[in-house]
């Protein structure tokens, strides 16, 4: 009985805390007239499927493409260069580890509309910013591979050394050890931590706003705010994008939900 | 070189090898940035010099000019509300859930997972959904909140400079439950459930095991939470973008924005570097504070 | 001929001296077991074999070569680890000749040899399983396949059976030593189990705090423990001691604070230098042996395991563990008389805790 009235009270919270979703699905489905009646509907009373035209309208296409792009880029980026790192940081404990990690830790904070002043007048100042989307990656990187390399970190410190050692007993070299062993051991951390950096790649907005120039080469996240503009009004319009914007997200992580959690906060904590 | 091969096959090489493959990469593209940062915010950086590498050195002239100027206490205050504001509600609130999930029924984990939805989502459809759900004529919130009798005029959250930092705030709170939540949920199912029962066998109420078991055991939980929250807050950029970018007239302005709209929109790069750069020293206080209060839990 | 030879090896790390001095040889074909509290050494020695540790100074050489610039591959060696370290992503197939594949040998003896080594451990039909899906018996067996499949110079053995519940762990003990009977492979066997090491181990080495304190065959150590540590560690229960004092005659000892029963023995001693006593629970008995000599004692405790009997008995201050096989019928409360057999006393000096003898 009180675990069935817990269970309601918890459903009610949740709605609540959901309820900007619900909003902006609903948004999306109703008439551009609808959304301005008053008092507002709750529920569709003439669904509209509107989602071509807005994608079509926006060129929306060119906008996800482009923060595809970045948002491979990055992760392939951030993979590569990090694993190998999250790895000896686990792997090995001295004080110059402590004092890398620390390093790392530190990296992490640094917010980007802070970093975004130096890194564009440096980019500027090499040329990076004839390839804009290139620079968005090669910064956007910079960001997220502390983040991956803790998280990463966590995954490989549950990896019984034993392990590796037996490998190297077997006969393996290091880079085989390596390879055959505890990359295929930390595949599932890897996997994960990867998504999340993709993830927040694909709805990066300050590198993009500031280094990329052309609109032919914007991403989703500052396509959307153009859409919004000073006096919008569109706000079926605006709603749709958005929808069509974080579907694809939002399907992600519920899928990934459980490793995700579990990932962040290992990661976190350790 | 059979040395060097050798070693990276069999020794220390590989890792040095590895670990210098991402440490290199940061720190040309993460710390020679804040060091070019500081140097650019000792210059005049502007559109007419931004390409040179031989600018006028100025000392600290940036410092006092972007100080010196009435914006920046009205910043530093909204800086100050934003960051406060957030953390007390986001962590209170967070801190509520965290508990209510703790109980046993069915879903509780499941649900508590959803609210992670709120903390995926690309911060700019945050603010962009906000800022429909906040819109003074046809907005849903002023409708529950004028039907509920909770107020009786429309109020103008995104155009009204006495309330504009205020919802900003709030869809700052919303965005930062989930991850409050779910670091303080990891901090309770940390402790132990004997620890709960022999203080019920010693005669602890509900409240008095709140006060006397949960608090002192989550202290280290909620320091390292409360660092974290500080560190999120002051990178929030996207959301206010979405929301005011800042306005009207600077009322919902916080310091991270403002460094943005010195380099970015009046080009006063060099003022926005020494913005910058007090910020960034700043957040790595507050981020050394947190680590070094992870590793006491280390010890403990 | 020698297989391993461990000459003055030291590590350190950082500031701390792990390894003191090493020396140890061990001939072709024994079973070395390594043994001492934990924190001693022991576990670090057997890695530093392996190749897994770095050494701070000094050399090893197995089968008359250096391998102490050596990495584990080249060394020839196959370990058994305490977790078994079997590859969750592999199957016990893949686990066994992993280190086969890796040496590129052709398809039809890697199949052979590990069905072979499949075979004599009772795997047969687990080859496909994935480690998670074994039990912890058949987990060990596999990390012993995954050794023996290799036919090495030596076996390293990393309290491998410390993980098992103490009937299984038993069973082990007898095939470990029975596979060591027949594939006659020098094996370096380390526990904390002084037991295991007595039972399976040809030649034991005790190690404190770095320091090899003894090392010899098992009934060796026993016997003539080299000093008070080695003495109280080999054997169960462990060695009673009591602190004496040469008489003025150099044969007698009296017991502190017990002035009235003295222990006269048939050596030469100095005068007035001060003792500790040892004294094995089996070597005192409640009956009268030969050569023996009796001291008055009030019992304490009976604790029975229904074969053997330990009786802890007060001999003025000092307390004595008896171990007696059967049922002594004494009880709790009593004064009975305790006799030692005088040729089973050992003497440690109480300042450097070297055996004493005379």
């Amino acid at each position: 009985m009180k675990r069935t009235i817990l269970l309601i009270i918890g459903l009610t919270i949740t709605a609540i805390y959901l309820f900007p979703l619900y909003w902006m699905y609903l948004t999306a489905f109703k008439a551009s007239t609808e959304i301005f009646q008053y008092p507002p509907s709750f529920w569709p009373s003439d669904p509209q499927w509107n989602f071509l035209e807005v994608w079509k309208a926006r060129d929306m296409g060119r906008y996800i493409w482009n923060s595809l792009l970045i948002a491979v880029g990055v992760t392939t980026l951030v993979t590569l260069l990090g694993t190998g790192c999250a790895y000896v940081l686990a792997r090995v404990r001295n004080i110059w580890m402590d004092m890398a990690l620390f390093a790392i830790l530190m990296m992490q904070v640094l917010p980007s509309s802070l970093m975004v002043t130096p890194i564009f007048v440096a980019f500027n100042q090499l040329g990076l910013l004839a390839s804009p989307r290139f620079a968005v990656i090669l910064a956007q990187t910079a960001k997220m591979l502390p983040l991956y390399i803790v998280l990463c970190r966590a995954t490989f410190v549950q990896l019984p050394r034993e392990l590796e050692d037996a490998a190297l007993v077997d006969g393996s070299s290091r880079i085989g050890a390596f390879f055959n062993i505890m990359l295929p051991l930390a595949k599932n951390g890897i996997l994960v931590t990867s998504v999340l950096i993709f993830l927040q790649s694909f709805g990066e907005y300050v590198y993009a706003r500031s280094l990329i120039a052309k609109n032919e080469l914007q991403t989703a996240s500052v396509g959307l705010q153009s859409f919004m503009g000073p006096n919008a009004n569109d706000w079926n319009g605006i709603m749709i994008y958005a929808a069509i914007y974080v579907t694809p997200i939002l399907v992600i992580f519920m899928l990934l939900q459980r490793r995700i959690v579990s990932g962040l906060t290992a990661g976190a904590l350790k | 070189m059979q040395g060097i091969i050798r070693t990276i096959r069999d020794g220390s090489g590989f890792d040095i090898l590895l670990l210098l493959l991402a440490l290199v990469y940061l720190v040309a593209f993460s710390a020679f940035p804040i060091i070019y940062n500081i140097i650019m915010s000792l210059q005049t950086v502007d559109m007419f010099t931004i390409a040179s590498f031989d600018r006028p050195f100025v000392g600290l002239k940036n410092y006092y000019d972007i100080l010196s100027q009435p914006l920046a206490s009205t910043i530093f205050w909204n800086t100050v509300k934003f960051v406060v504001l957030s953390i007390v509600f986001q962590l209170s609130i967070g801190f509520g859930l965290a508990l209510f999930f703790q109980q046993d029924f069915p879903g509780a984990t499941w649900l508590r997972g959803l609210f992670l939805a709120g903390w995926i989502m690309p911060a700019l459809v945050v603010g962009a959904i906000w800022k429909w759900l906040l819109a003074g004529d046809f907005g849903v919130i002023n409708y529950i909140l004028m039907s509920s009798g909770v107020t009786d005029e429309r109020i103008f959250w995104l155009s009204d400079p006495d309330v504009a930092l205020y919802a900003v705030i709030i869809a700052n709170v919303w965005l930062g439950i989930p991850f409050n939540m779910l670091l303080l949920s990891v901090g309770l199912a940390g402790i132990p459930r004997d620890v709960y029962e022999a203080a019920e066998l010693d005669g602890a109420g509900a409240f008095e095991r709140f006060r006397s078991i949960t608090l002192p055991l989550m202290r280290a939980q909620l320091g390292a939470v409360i660092s974290l929250g500080v560190i999120f807050t002051l990178q929030q950029f996207d959301l206010i973008a979405a929301l005011t970018q800042g306005g009207p007239a600077n009322s919902s302005n916080v310091a991270q924005y403002w460094s943005w709209q010195l380099s970015f929109q009046t080009y006063e790069i060099s003022l926005g570097s020494a913005v910058s750069v007090m910020m960034i020293l700043f957040v790595i206080v507050v981020a050394a504070v947190y680590v070094r209060s992870t590793h006491h839990e280390h010890s403990y | 001929m020698l297989q391993i030879e461990i000459d003055n090896l030291n590590k350190h790390y950082g500031g701390f001296h792990a390894l003191k001095n090493i020396d140890i040889a061990i001939r072709n074909g024994s079973f070395v077991a390594l043994v001492g509290p934990s924190g001693c050494g022991k576990s670090t020695l057997l890695r530093t074999l392996a190749g897994l540790e770095k050494t701070s100074s000094g050399d090893i050489r197995i089968a008359g070569t250096s391998v102490i610039a050596k990495p584990p591959r080249e060394r020839d060696v196959a370990m058994v680890f305490q977790s078994y370290a079997l590859y969750p992503h592999m199957d016990v197939e893949h686990n066994m000749n992993y280190s086969m594949r890796l040496k590129r040998r052709p398809r039809p003896e890697i199949a052979a040899r590990t069905r072979a080594a499949a075979e004599t451990l009772g795997l047969g039909g687990l080859l496909d399983r994935l480690p998670k899906a074994l039990s912890g018996g058949q987990r060990q067996r596999v990390a012993m396949g995954r050794a023996i499949v290799r036919n090495p110079k030596v076996f390293l053995f990393d309290e491998p059976l410390s993980n098992l519940d103490a009937a299984l762990r038993v069973h082990m003990r007898s095939e470990i030593r029975k596979l060591h009977e027949r594939l006659e492979a020098t094996s370096v066997y380390v526990t904390h189990d002084q037991v295991e090491a007595m039972t399976m181990a040809d030649h034991i080495v005790v190690m404190r705090l770095g320091v090899v304190e003894q090392q010899g065959s098992p009934l060796d150590l026993y016997d003539k423990p080299a000093n008070k540590f080695v003495a109280g560690f080999i054997g169960s229960p462990a060695m009673n001691f009591i602190p004496v004092v040469v008489g003025p005659d150099g044969q007698s000892l009296v017991i502190e604070q017990d002035l009235a029963q003295p222990l006269v023995l048939n050596r030469k001693l100095n005068p007035g230098s001060r003792l500790w006593a040892g004294l094995r629970p089996e070597h005192l008995s409640f009956a009268p042996v030969k050569g023996d000599l009796a001291l008055n004692a009030d019992v304490e405790s009976v604790e029975s395991t229904g074969s053997m009997t330990f009786v802890t008995a007060g001999v003025a201050s000092q307390q004595l563990v008896v171990a007696h096989s059967g049922r002594p019928g004494v009880e709790r409360g009593a004064v009975i008389r305790l006799h030692i057999s005088l040729e089973n006393i050992h003497l440690f000096d109480r300042e450097t805790e070297l055996a004493v003898s005379g």
